[in-house]
């Protein structure tokens, strides 16, 4: 269409001046208000297959730690290590020691004849070293009277919240060996 | 031009499973059955090319 040379009546009209809003391609006046918030139907399933990707990745993690729990490399390698013989243990009574490493403090109590227990005796609250109270037939925490139990290792009384880490033990010949320290469960 | 909403349906069908899916594979991880995780999490990941083709096929046909 001609622009601003067009003189009769009836493109004046169309045309107002002759200069604005002329009809051409512009950078001011693109926005097509009706248009642009329209979602078609190819949008839409581009959008749900979209979807169903970031679902399949986002559950990826998941199955790698899966497969690594199936794999068993989320269980560490612990080696045996002898505690005590049991003659040197009298039932009610416990000794410490230090498994696995010789810094992690250890206590292993013997509840009955043929019951033991051994548990990792840093405190779950401060690390504080838990120790066996024989007359009140717990394991306490001097610091702020954490209460643990020995037949679970789990805390009764005062700050403490999560288990102490059991240790597994095995009988070899009148003695007591620690195989391995159990997985923290919450 | 003839609508057909069938692939919108089928797709809101494929999401809606992968959600179930991955509820599931949450769900048994925490109950630590891992066997079932590694099975959800295959299905997850099924689902996405299922959702692909029926995205395709449903652009392609004219």
């Amino acid at each position: 269409m001609g622009q601003g040379h067009n003189v009769n009546g009836d493109s004046k009209a169309n045309n107002k001046n002759g200069k604005i809003p002329f009809d051409e391609d512009n950078y001011t006046h693109n926005i097509h208000k009706d248009n642009e918030r329209s979602l078609d139907r190819r949008s839409f399933m581009k959008l749900m297959a979209g979807a169903a990707g970031v679902f399949a990745v986002s559950t990826l993690p998941w199955g790698a730690i899966a497969a690594k729990e199936l794999a068993g490399f989320g269980n560490k390698k612990y080696t045996a290590a002898k505690i005590t013989d049991i003659s040197e243990i009298k039932v009610g009574e416990a000794i410490e020691f230090a498994y696995p490493g010789k810094h992690d403090s250890a206590l292993l109590i013997r509840l009955g004849e043929n019951e033991f227990k051994a548990y990792q005796n840093a405190c779950t609250h401060l690390k504080c070293p838990v120790f066996w109270s024989k007359e009140q037939g717990e394991m306490v925490c001097p610091c702020h009277h954490g209460v643990f139990d020995p037949k679970t290792g789990a805390p009764t009384a005062g700050p403490p919240r999560r288990p102490l880490p059991e240790i597994v033990l095995e009988r070899e010949q009148g003695a007591i060996i620690a195989t391995g320290v159990k997985r923290y469960e919450a | 031009m003839k609508r057909s909403y069938r692939g919108v349906v089928l797709l809101s069908l494929v999401l809606f499973l992968n959600i179930v899916c991955t509820q599931q594979t949450v769900n048994a991880y925490y109950y630590e059955k891992y066997e079932t995780v590694i099975l959800f999490c295959g299905l997850n990941l099924l689902l996405f090319p299922v959702a692909f083709w029926i995205y395709k096929r449903e652009r392609d046909v004219k």
